[in-house]
């Protein structure tokens, strides 16, 4: 410390070792004897005015930082940057690659000329309704249920009937517990060429309700059903399916060899990965 | 004896250096949370280095943890006890430096005041070590820093008292000192600790406007009952728990909400909500693979529900590599039996799981987990935010509902 050797030497102790340097903290000594305090001579006072310095400069400078960590955090809360932290999901049904917008635009029109979606007044659509809010072409409209193969089943009925045989339930069962993250569950009803379109459209529209009952009893009480299952009922006179959906998950198979008749006695029923 | 004296403050300023640095970076990393976003929190013993969001980082368990700070009812996050060491650090390093400068002609009564408040930071370390050790079970390096920084302030203490010793046996005389001296030393090291605690309090913004800003929950209950009740002792308030047993945070949640008394004084229904694409679909991989096998089996507890949700949790470390590598089911059957592993196989076990996810489908909460929803006025289940279920629980839980705080 500079100020140490203009400090007036005031004493001598034989004790601490000679030199000036300890002479002036000799003279401290002398002068309080054992009950000695501060003040006093500089060289005693330099370290104390240096640890004092450190240790004030150094918390006044802590805190002076701490108190601009905080006041910073509080800006940022008021005036958030644009977050560049990537998105959190949010919780939503499944949606899966046949989801094409085509796809989405023709169910939306579905859904909501078929009650689903909406006004919850009516359920189902008969082949009139399809027709003419689909928009869509019979090949067309069974084309969008071709991604469908796997995720869904064909419900074959007896020739003129609508009730479920054993396989059929057990398959239908099977079929809506695999659920996933599906948001609707569809349910497309056709009659065979066999009898007047009057009679096919009736027959069709039973066995949809022969499906929905079936849901129904296996799951009593349960207020989702309403709003996941769609009815669609086709009659003969709209997308008959073709020989070619005879390979797909079917009930019933070995009753009868399957044919393009046999195949439009039928429900097909699947879960859609759609969001809409 | 200069030379010992010399030691011993160059030990105490040594360590109030190092300890000055790491207190600096824990209360850094606290202060930045602050701002209610989630940051990289530092765990090295080279300071500044290896920040990482982990979830298995344990410098974050230690700073989310409930002993990483006081007062948290009062202040939202508390107030960190790094703040302390911070005051406390400076102390010795002034004092520390004096000694070395000073070393021969420093009064007696300001080595016995090395010799003395050198416990102190060394008790407190003592004490954060054994809560790491059996409270958190991890340690943090950061922490472990300040530990190292406390022992290096006591070996000066050591030194300085041994000093003194030689001296008293030598016959050597030196200045005594006053008794202010010591006590007017111990005074300033407590305001020393004390100020950066006062400041950092007055400094806080207000958090009150920011709690209920997370959202509610639409559809408040599940219609097919398929959420799980958790029994409490003395339920007081309803909530709502979207949880993964395979989630550190989720783990770390219900270990605050137990040790800060809250748990059982909630109404808890449990909706699991694994991050395991095997079930959920909402995933396009598995961020915690065999949270579904672990879902199922909570599923499956027949009353003993949260005996299972918390020995899934208790054995996390354990469960998750055989969620990755196969044999979940396997120690889960082992665990509670061969019933447990036929009703996990049940097709209808399968189906309650996905009518939950589906519950959290309809209400389109965030993909994330912990997260709780906290009935208010009427049916509304309003959202706690992430934030405030970890470092502004306690606060947020005075605030929001205080009937749950012991």
């Amino acid at each position: 410390m500079t100020d140490t050797k203009k400090m007036p030497q005031i004493g001598h102790d034989p004790t601490l070792p000679a030199g000036p340097d300890q002479f002036s903290a000799r003279a401290q000594l002398d002068e309080r004897g054992s009950g000695g305090g501060g003040g006093g001579g500089g060289d005693k006072k330099g370290p104390m005015i240096v640890g004092i310095a450190l240790f004030a400069v150094t918390l006044l400078g802590l805190m002076l930082w701490v108190r601009g960590s905080v006041h910073a955090a509080g800006d940022r809360i008021e005036h958030p940057q644009a977050d560049t932290s990537p998105k959190v999901a949010v919780a939503d049904n499944s949606e899966v690659g046949y989801c094409t917008p085509a796809f989405k635009s023709v169910l939306q029109r579905v859904l909501n000329s078929c009650g689903l979606v909406g006004t919850e007044s009516r359920r189902g659509c008969q082949p009139a309704d399809v027709k003419t809010f689909a928009s869509i072409s019979d090949e067309d409209f069974n084309a969008l249920f071709t991604p469908l193969k796997d995720r869904g089943a064909v419900i074959l009925f007896d020739e003129g009937k609508d009730d479920l045989d054993p396989d059929a339930k057990k398959l239908l069962e099977e079929k809506w517990q695999e659920r996933k993250g599906a948001r609707y569950f569809f349910v497309v009803a056709r009659a065979s060429k066999t009898g007047t379109p009057d009679a096919n459209r009736a027959l069709s529209h039973r066995r949809a309700n022969s499906v929905m009952l079936d849901l129904q009893g296996m799951i009593p009480h349960d207020p989702d059903i309403d709003k996941q299952v769609g009815l669609l009922w086709l009659g003969n006179e709209f997308a008959q399916l073709s020989k070619d959906y005879c390979d797909w998950t079917s009930s019933g198979g070995k009753k009868e060899k399957c044919s393009a008749e046999t195949i439009n006695r039928s429900a097909f029923v699947s879960w859609v990965d759609c969001r809409l | 004896m200069s030379k010992e004296i010399r030691l011993a403050g160059a030990l105490a300023l040594g360590g109030a250096v190092l300890g000055v640095v790491f207190a600096a970076l824990s209360t850094s990393d606290y202060t930045a949370h602050l701002d209610r976003q989630m940051h990289v929190v530092h765990c090295s013993f080279i300071p500044g280095a290896e920040a990482s969001g982990d979830e298995a980082n344990p410098c974050k368990t230690a700073l989310f943890s409930p002993y990483s700070a006081l007062f948290r009812q009062s202040f939202w996050g508390g107030i960190p006890i790094s703040l302390g060491a911070l005051g406390c650090f400076c102390f010795f390093a002034g004092l520390g430096i004096y000694l070395v400068l000073a070393s021969e002609r420093a009064p007696r009564r300001s080595i016995e005041l090395l010799a003395i408040a050198g416990l102190v930071p060394l008790a407190a370390s003592i004490v954060m070590f054994g809560i790491s050790l059996t409270q958190l079970h991890t340690f943090c390096k950061v922490c472990i820093g300040i530990y190292f920084s406390s022992a290096l302030v006591f070996a000066g203490s050591v030194v300085a008292f041994r000093a003194l010793g030689k001296e008293k046996r030598s016959g050597a005389t030196r200045p005594k000192g006053t008794m202010p001296v010591l006590a007017g030393g111990v005074v300033a090291l407590g305001v020393a600790s004390l100020l950066p605690a006062v400041v950092y309090a007055s400094s806080l913004p207000d958090y009150k406007p920011y709690l209920t800003k997370c959202g509610t929950l639409a559809q408040t209950t599940e219609p097919h009952n398929s959420l799980v009740k958790i029994p409490t002792t003395s339920p007081k308030r309803q909530v709502v728990l979207f949880e993964d047993p395979l989630c550190p945070t989720c783990r770390e949640f219900h270990g605050r909400l137990l040790s800060e008394g809250i748990f059982e004084k909630l109404d808890v229904t449990l909706a699991l909500f694994p991050l395991d694409n095997e079930c959920n679909w909402m995933l396009d991989r598995a961020v915690h693979p065999g949270a579904c096998v672990l879902a199922k089996a909570v599923l499956c507890g027949k009353g003993k529900e949260r005996a299972v949700l918390e020995w899934a949790y208790d054995n996390q470390e354990d469960l998750r590599p055989l969620g990755k590598n196969g044999g979940l089911k396997d120690r889960v059957v082992k665990q509670f039996g061969a019933d447990m592993g036929t009703c996990m196989d049940d097709k209808a076990t399968s189906i309650r799981l996905n009518q939950t996810l589906q519950f959290a489908a309809s209400n389109h909460i965030p993909v994330s987990t912990p997260q709780m929803y906290m009935k208010e006025s009427g049916d509304k289940l309003a959202r706690v935010c992430d934030e405030d279920t970890d470092l502004g629980l306690k606060y947020a839980m005075g605030q929001l509902a205080p009937e749950v705080l012991p």
